[in-house]
């Protein structure tokens, strides 16, 4: 019984210590991986391996660039891929874990009502902070 | 049992206050299967969400506390969630009425939490039974090694600890859980009580 209750005092502290030295090599990734590119006086803090990979083949396209809270596991984030492929004008859709970001590829015909979307993100369980677009010539 | 009292109370005011969570119910629409079996039952649960606040389901077991199969027509609400930017807390009214009548039912709290790296998570089960009525309750606390990409299988370790009051003995138990797109799996296995599998598909 000691071993368990050790185990189990001893797990979050690990874990703790895991997180912050993640957060540590993320911070210093931040400034070498992420995107901070600006648009109409918009900053959009992206990945950008994996930006430049969502947008190559893209034309005459618009990127909801959605933060989002709570979208902290692969399987919550299974529901909003669900919902914006139903989406018309939709063209492509990409989930960042690690930054709580969701890129939605739409044809640029397409309005991107933001109250549309915060509904679509509450109904899967998260909460949207902010919205920004980004246009693709 | 002092002490056995004491850690469940910590790690429960933990869980309680700063996180709990489990997906009981997925997003507007979503429909999930599962199949679960542990020392108590073997049972194939189907659960559809008309809202990410509750949802509905049929569930087929084995009881194996009272050697019968029978269904549950079972309801579970999403009584409070807390979004922040890296965690989602989540706390859970569960209930379920048999095929066998309406006074064979059971009622239960589930909760959790979770970050990218952390899981933390409580169940707690009244079952009005045929023969004898009992209580069930586990924690489990996990870790992520690795921080996945979406799309990538995720791994977590958990330690599970579960007792019910038909034995009224406390078993603790590793837990390997595994996330692939729509797929999870958690497989458990104790010394005393054999296997617990329990497979989910959401859809």
């Amino acid at each position: 019984m000691k071993k368990i209750i050790i185990s189990l005092l001893l797990l979050p502290s690990l874990a703790l210590a895991g997180e912050l030295e993640h957060d540590m090599h993320h911070n210093h990734d931040k400034h070498e991986n992420h995107l901070h590119e600006m648009v109409d006086g918009q900053e959009f803090q992206l990945d950008k391996e994996k930006f430049n990979k969502f947008v190559s083949g893209l034309s005459n396209a618009q990127i909801a660039v959605l933060s989002l809270q709570g979208m902290v596991c692969d399987f919550c984030a299974r529901g909003i891929e669900k919902t914006f492929k139903k989406d018309v004008g939709y063209l492509n859709i990409d989930v960042d874990l690690s930054l709580g970001k969701v890129l939605i590829a739409y044809d640029m015909s397409v309005f991107i009502d933001k109250s549309d979307v915060e509904k679509k993100i509450l109904s899967n369980g998260q909460n949207l902070v902010d919205m920004q677009i980004l246009s693709i010539p | 049992m002092g002490i056995r009292v004491c850690v469940l109370s910590l790690i429960l005011t933990f869980a309680s206050t700063t996180m709990l969570g489990a997906r009981p119910v997925s997003y507007t629409g979503g429909s999930t299967m599962m199949y679960f079996s542990d020392n108590l039952k073997e049972s194939v649960y189907y659960h559809y969400s008309p809202s990410y606040k509750y949802s509905l389901g049929l569930e087929w077991l084995k009881d194996k506390v009272q050697n019968e199969n029978y269904a549950y027509l079972r309801y579970t609400h999403l009584l409070n969630r807390k979004n922040t930017q890296n965690s989602q807390r989540n706390l859970y009214f569960q209930s379920g009425i048999s095929s066998e009548g309406i006074d064979r039912n059971f009622i239960g709290m589930h909760g959790d939490w979770e970050t990218r790296r952390l899981f933390t998570g409580f169940g707690l089960k009244h079952v009005q039974a045929d023969v004898k009525d009992y209580t069930k309750k586990y924690i489990q606390l996990g870790i992520a090694p690795y921080l996945g990409d979406y799309g990538d299988l995720h791994t977590w370790f958990l330690i599970k600890t579960k007792t019910n009051s038909l034995t009224n003995e406390w078993n603790s138990y590793p837990v390997l859980k595994l996330f692939k797109g729509n797929f999870m799996v958690e497989l458990g296995y104790d010394e005393n009580d054999e296997w617990d599998a329990h497979l989910m598909y959401r859809f």
